[in-house]
């Protein structure tokens, strides 16, 4: 169907980045082809920004900012730059010595500023520079790996001459990304340079990483669109983890084939004009030097290798003690909080019907435009008790946009293209559905509320807070709606409100929804259930390959039951299919 | 010739449009500022996230921010003078401190050259 991956065949330059949604696993494909092309006689450097670095798992190695030999693998270089460390440093570096001199209210505000995401983007493109821009590292290399791309609005925002002007500078308005970096105007020059290697394409390619799902293809296709428009268009995408087996036998293995089968036809039709290659489903974890140079050898045997099960799992809840739980405790606002693509939306639904079923009234808004909300619910009677809405962000920030840019009065060209940018910010969407989610949060009053995703502690942290919060509420509308006044204090009481962590039992989306906890931590809440979805362990396959990946998921089930979470539901793997009221009814029933 | 500057607080975009609400006050007074610049006059800004020294080397900002705190910001001096704490000026009191015509400060700037 593609093509296998072959890195001696398809790698054309010598600068690559991997880029694709978490968990998709774009380190072990940069580690598997750097250590191939090392093993080509070639010299390479790899670099990894994975804050959870695996590499330490894939290298045996702690790694860090220096490069260094990797002693298994002759020629191969590894560094990791972590961009959360890198934006800590920072942040550090500039709070640091103000301690002691300025009011406590003033020190929070500032290193609240510098925590959000732009920060950290914009520390990790600081750190990419330094090699991309390097000559010396470009004639001792014969290749530079990084296993992760800058965001087109980090590149956008580079490129915008507007950054190189009296913005930068102490007046008018500094950047909002790149404000926080000061001293940025030295760096001009580097970064010009670096993002001319990055739009060259003898010099840089980007490998798109999906897996056969329909949101990391989605997201593959974002991600292709933007970098292109910014003129990087040597792009190949790699589909990775393809399903070969068919032990039909297994209905498990049967729907997971077809499941991927139908991922692939709904391959947006951009990303089918890009050169596609493929990697197969691979039953064992790609750690070690051994697995990784297996996964793109050229006779790659499928080893299905059962290791001897060592760890025990202590039972888990289901869902429906989960719900039972809110329903007993009269929870009266939900969220549903992770990454894209690990289901929060079908476990809000979920727990809606079931709190439904539990004789509560329950009001259930959605915010994934992919949830196609009305044909989940469609030909199913909703019962009575539930109500269904959406909030739909794309409309928001559009909405908000406007706002903005009326409210900005007149611009020139290039304020206007400047403010525009700024709207581009990760930040904005958050901030735009904010005010979509007091208005919801505030039926919780007569009804449960449950919602497919919460503001990140970020955001409630920029929003927190007494007076400067209200100031800033009532600035643009002249009074404070009380929706908006009683939001903060109801999200952060765990009476009323629950957050629910959504995760999947694989290693980077356990980091990372780790880190979106921690994140809620800062802000005063604390989630007090995480849901592990889709545990091919909990489904229970005969099949070979996936009995060897449940296996695998058993550490990191382990890990969340015994490190991060309060308490913890392990949902089986099932069919992604769209389904109605009476489904989930069966799947929540106590 | 007056001299002004203005201490902002730490703002995550300082076009404020990451900020709760969009606060048109920051683009009013980011294209006033910037047109008072054209015109020779002597303003300038602050901003608590990337020039915190110039807060603490400032005895009259540092005063007023060890007693309100972070609330206190922005605060604009008027020739080390405080004029305002808590908000940002109208465009009546720039002009009437710097003794020029308020409506010159909502004027389009001009596109200036990209010499790239």
């Amino acid at each position: 169907m593609y093509p296998v991956y072959k890195p001696i065949e398809h790698v054309e330059t010598p600068y690559l980045f991997f880029t694709g949604k978490g968990g998709v696993g774009k380190t072990s494909v940069a580690c598997a082809t750097a250590v191939t092309l090392a093993d080509q006689g070639k010299k390479v450097l790899l670099v990894s920004t994975d804050p959870a670095s695996n590499l330490q798992d894939v290298f045996g190695l702690e790694l860090n900012r220096q490069p260094i030999e990797i002693p298994s693998v002759k020629n191969l270089f590894a560094s990791n730059i972590d961009p959360e460390e890198a934006a800590r440093v920072y942040r550090e570096n500039t709070v640091g010595p103000y301690r002691d001199k300025l009011p406590e209210s003033v020190i929070n505000q500032m290193e609240e500023q510098l925590s959000g995401a732009c920060t950290v983007e914009i520390a990790a493109f600081d750190a990419f520079s330094h090699l991309l821009a390097d000559d010396a590292i470009f004639s001792q290399y014969d290749y530079v790996l990084f296993d992760t791309a800058p965001t087109g609005h980090t590149l956008r925002l580079l490129s915008l001459p507007t950054a190189w002007t009296g913005f930068l500078d102490e007046s008018t308005h500094g950047a909002s990304c790149l404000g926080p970096l000061s001293g940025l105007g030295e760096k001009k020059d580097m970064y010009q340079k670096a993002v001319q290697s990055l739009s060259n394409p003898e010099k840089t390619m980007l490998i798109l990483v999906a897996r056969p799902e329909e949101s990391t293809l989605i997201e593959a296709n974002r991600a292709s669109i933007e970098l292109r428009d910014i003129g990087i268009e040597n792009q190949l995408l790699l589909i990775n983890g393809l399903f070969l087996s068919g032990n039909s036998n297994d209905e498990i293995a049967t729907a997971f084939y077809k499941g991927q089968g139908e991922a692939l036809k709904q391959t947006p039709e951009e990303l089918k004009q890009i050169k596609t290659v493929s990697l197969p489903y691979v039953s064992y974890s790609l750690t070690g030097i051994a697995h990784l140079r297996q996964l793109v050898s050229e006779n790659r045997t499928i080893e299905t290798e059962m290791k001897e099960d060592e760890i025990a799992l202590e039972p888990l809840s289901d869902l429906k003690d989960m719900i039972e739980d809110f329903s007993i405790n009269n929870t009266r606002v939900i969220f549903t909080m992770g990454k894209g693509g690990v289901g929060k939306t079908s476990i809000a639904a979920a727990i809606a019907v079931g709190l439904t079923e539990r004789g509560h009234k329950v009001h259930l808004t959605m915010t994934d435009p992919a949830a196609h909300l009305d044909y989940m619910f469609k030909n199913s009677a909703i019962n009575q008790d539930l109500s269904v809405s959406s909030i739909n962000p794309e409309e928001e920030v559009e909405k908000y946009k406007k706002e903005v840019i009326t409210a900005a009065g007149d611009l020139s060209e290039e304020e206007r293209a400047y403010l525009q940018e700024d709207l581009a910010s990760p930040c904005t969407e958050e901030i735009a559905v904010f005010r979509a989610f007091a208005a919801v949060v505030e039926r919780s009053e007569q009804e449960i509320v449950v919602i497919d995703t919460a503001p990140t502690g970020h955001t409630l942290l920029l929003l927190d807070s007494s007076e400067a919060y209200h100031k800033e509420m009532s600035r643009s509308t002249g009074y404070v709606p009380t929706s908006v006044k009683n939001l903060l204090p109801r999200l952060r009481n765990p009476k009323e409100t629950s957050v629910v962590i959504v995760t999947l039992p694989e290693a980077t989306p356990v980091f990372e929804a780790a880190r979106l906890q921690e994140d809620l931590k800062r802000a005063d809440i604390v989630p007090k259930w995480w849901v592990i979805n889709r545990s091919l362990y909990r489904a229970g396959t005969r099949d070979k390959v996936l009995m060897a990946r449940a296996a695998s998921e058993k550490q990191w089930i382990k890990k969340v039951q015994e490190e991060l979470a309060q308490k913890r539901a392990l949902i089986p793997w099932m069919q992604e299919v769209k389904i109605g009221y009476d489904q989930l009814k069966e799947f929540v029933q106590s | 010739m007056s001299k002004i500057e203005i201490f902002d607080p730490a703002m995550c975009c300082s076009t404020g449009v990451c900020g709760p609400t969009v606060d048109p006050n920051l683009t009013r007074v980011a294209s006033a500022v910037y047109s008072l610049e054209q015109k020779g006059n002597n303003i300038t800004r602050f901003n608590l996230a990337n020039d915190p020294a110039a807060f603490t080397n400032n005895e009259t900002v540092n005063q007023v921010l060890n007693e309100k705190g972070a609330d206190a910001l922005p605060v604009t001096l008027l020739d080390n003078e405080i004029v305002k704490v808590g908000e940002y000026p109208t465009n009546e009191e720039f002009s009437k401190w710097l003794n020029v015509d308020a409506e010159e400060l909502t004027q389009k700037p001009r596109i200036r050259l990209n010499l790239n």
